[in-house]
């Protein structure tokens, strides 16, 4: 069997989704480290327009275009990948997190009867050998596992668990053209989009998040405006999801997203363990909370004591002043 | 309707867990529950069940003994019947495993439709709905959050898909995964409680459902624990102080851009 890695592409508005980025950004270390080939599959409708985007990053790159595939649906896609796995039989078969990943990949693990690992944050070689770390119970505890089979590894990561580096590989473009049919007992009625969010909440770079010291929905438009201005997006702890001040896409923690920004603020968050386990992997941890004493403070790295009806409004500017200057 | 849900029995979130000296087991304080995904299983069940009288609900899980206590739990909540499948002489951890053993134990039933939580709090995985629903090759619906029996032959479903929702219709037999929002998950009454106390749970062997054990050997000790860690400690917090608000937030960001780089 190969050595080589192939990374599942995702695409969203017509781009490559960051996730996917970072995953050949770390495929291809891993690769070169097995001297073996990283290749991209990339599914879909109208999706040849990324190819360009995608060169740079691997050695080759797998292209399966059909108008049936113009939406996910794990029937379909996991028609092409299985086909595809089937006639190339890689050694680890990468893909994100995300819903889309988490619908399509056990699924077809089970297809393969191959193995699968999910919501892992590293891989690393060592000898011959590779090594996952998955975190387990809440992240309470991290665990490193180690396969040995001669069947592909399925392995879907945590958004925002890798760099994204743009290599200057040219890569090779194979066409795939594959049948594909649908599971006639499913039927898509309709698709809701939601619209106006940018970014994913756990594709985010900067997330802002709101908890019930917010006092009301209507204090979540000063949180949108410097989400706005930071390219980042809006979260909240279940407290406000369950008082309906926002939507259950918005839930960050156990019971809701688990996410990796760059910079994290919480604002009116107590800082329960059911919450920080969603955010407690944040690099930069910020917290605004009027009482010291808050639990939340323990797993920050920085800390406003104050009462963030004053605070926000402030930071708002200066937070615009400091994009302007750079 | 005939129903099933599986459910999981799962450390609670606040039970304390020790990584052993050898760093290759854990010692878990003795507080598990019902996985938190599960609950909305079992009341989309039993909300199927009020529509449709004669439905039956069927809970299984595959654990140890002590897992009999979130059988007891869904029974409480409304729950028919519950089935524990031993994993005492086979404790075979990995999902396909697990997924091939319970869905031959819902083939030996046959049910028009399954229900799962969207995933374990426990393994994270998020992996055994789908995996059940294709070794028993019917279609599975992912992280519902609307669920409709239309004419008892088919579902209309609504679910988080990327950026937004679906709207499905799927043909049943049909397996769904569960998540918040689907429903609000009832307290079990007294009487309930007094009932699932009394029921009797039968324990079943793996292998009287049919499983080959040449089959599961091919499948296990493939995937290796090497070791566990704890997360890293951040650093003590550090409060930004300053006379002012204004002073407070002028040094965030002067730390948050010189030391943190992260404007
Ligand atoms: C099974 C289970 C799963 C759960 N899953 C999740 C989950 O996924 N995500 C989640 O978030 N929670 C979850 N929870 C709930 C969690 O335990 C807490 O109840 C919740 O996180 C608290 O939300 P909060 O911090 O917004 O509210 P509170 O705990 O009420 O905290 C509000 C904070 O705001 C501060 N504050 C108030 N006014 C001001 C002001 N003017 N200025 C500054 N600060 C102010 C207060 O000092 C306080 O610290 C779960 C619970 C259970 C049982
Ligand atoms: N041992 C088990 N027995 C029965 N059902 C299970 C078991 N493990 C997981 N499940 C079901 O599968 C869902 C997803 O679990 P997981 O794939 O482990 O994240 C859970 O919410 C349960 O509904």
């Amino acid at each position: 069997m190969t050595k080589d890695i192939y990374v599942f592409i995702e695409t969203k508005d017509q781009n490559v989704r960051k996730a996917s980025l970072e995953l050949l950004s770390k495929g291809k270390e891993i690769a070169e480290k097995l001297s073996s080939q990283l290749y991209a599959v990339l599914i879909g409708h109208n999706v040849s327009g990324l190819i360009e985007e995608l060169k740079p990053f691997s050695d080759k790159i797998i292209v399966a275009e059909a108008e049936i595939l113009e939406h996910f649906r794990w029937d379909t896609y996991g028609e092409v990948l299985e086909k595809l796995l089937k006639k190339y039989s890689p050694y680890l078969f990468f893909g994100a997190s995300t819903t889309t990943g988490k619908d399509l990949f056990p699924r077809l693990s089970a297809r393969l009867k191959s193995h699968i690992i999910s919501d892992a944050v590293d891989i690393q070689i060592d000898g011959a050998e590779i090594k996952v770390k998955k975190p387990i119970f809440g992240g309470k505890v991290l665990s490193w596992l180690s396969y040995d089979d001669d069947r592909t590894l399925f392995i879907t990561f945590r958004p925002n668990s890798f760099a994204v580096i743009k290599g200057s590989y040219q890569a090779e473009i194979f066409i795939e053209n594959i049948e594909i049919t649908r599971d006639e007992r499913m039927n898509v009625l309709s698709i809701d989009k939601g619209g106006s969010k940018k970014v994913d909440l756990q594709e985010a770079d900067f997330i802002i998040c709101g908890g019930r010291g917010m006092k009301g929905p209507e204090h979540f438009q000063i949180l949108e405006e410097i989400a706005d201005i930071m390219n980042g997006r809006v979260g909240a702890s279940r407290a406000v999801v369950d008082s309906k001040w926002r939507e259950y896409d918005d839930q960050i923690g156990k019971s809701g997203k688990t996410i990796s920004p760059k910079l994290y603020i919480g604002c009116g968050v107590s800082g329960a363990l059911h919450h920080t386990m969603g955010m407690d992997t944040s690099k930069i941890i910020v917290v605004i909370n009027k009482d010291q004493n808050a639990p939340i403070f323990q797993y920050a790295d920085y800390g406003i004591v104050d009462d963030l009806f004053t605070i926000l409004p402030i930071l708002k500017e200066k937070l615009k002043q400091a994009k302007n200057e750079t | 309707m005939n129903i099933l849900v599986f459910v999981k029995q799962v450390a609670d979130s606040e039970a304390k867990i020790i990584i052993k000296a050898d760093n290759k087991s854990l010692e878990i304080e003795n507080k598990y529950t019902l996985n938190f995904f599960d609950e909305f299983a079992i009341e989309e069940a039993i909300k199927i069940k009020e529509k449709f009288k004669d439905s039956q609900i069927t809970v299984c899980t595959y654990g140890s003994k002590r897992s009999i206590e979130a059988l007891r739990t869904a029974i409480a909540m409304g729950a028919d019947r519950a089935f524990l499948i031993d994993n005492a002489q086979h404790p075979y951890e990995n999902s396909i495993v697990v997924a091939a053993i319970l869905a031959s134990f819902a083939k030996k039933e046959g049910f028009d439709i399954i229900l799962c939580g969207r995933q374990a709090m426990d393994d994270e995985n998020a992996h055994l709905g789908s995996m059940i629903a294709e070794f028993l090759s019917i279609p599975h619906i992912s992280a519902i959050l609307k669920l409709e029996i239309i004419d008892g032959k088919k579902a209309r479903v609504e679910n988080e898909i990327e950026r937004g929702r679906a709207t499905i219709e799927v043909a049943l037999p049909t397996l769904f995964t569960t998540q918040k929002g689907l429903n609000e998950p009832r307290v079990p009454l007294i009487t309930g409680v007094m009932k699932a106390m009394k029921v009797n749970i039968p324990v079943i062997d793996p292998f009287t459902l049919g499983i080959l054990k040449e089959d599961l050997n091919s499948y296990s000790k493939k995937i290796k624990l090497l070791s566990y860690e704890l997360p890293a400690n951040r650093p003590p917090v550090k409060i930004i102080e300053g006379e002012t608000p204004e002073e407070k937030v002028n040094n965030l960001i002067k730390i948050l851009k010189d030391e943190a780089k992260a404007l």
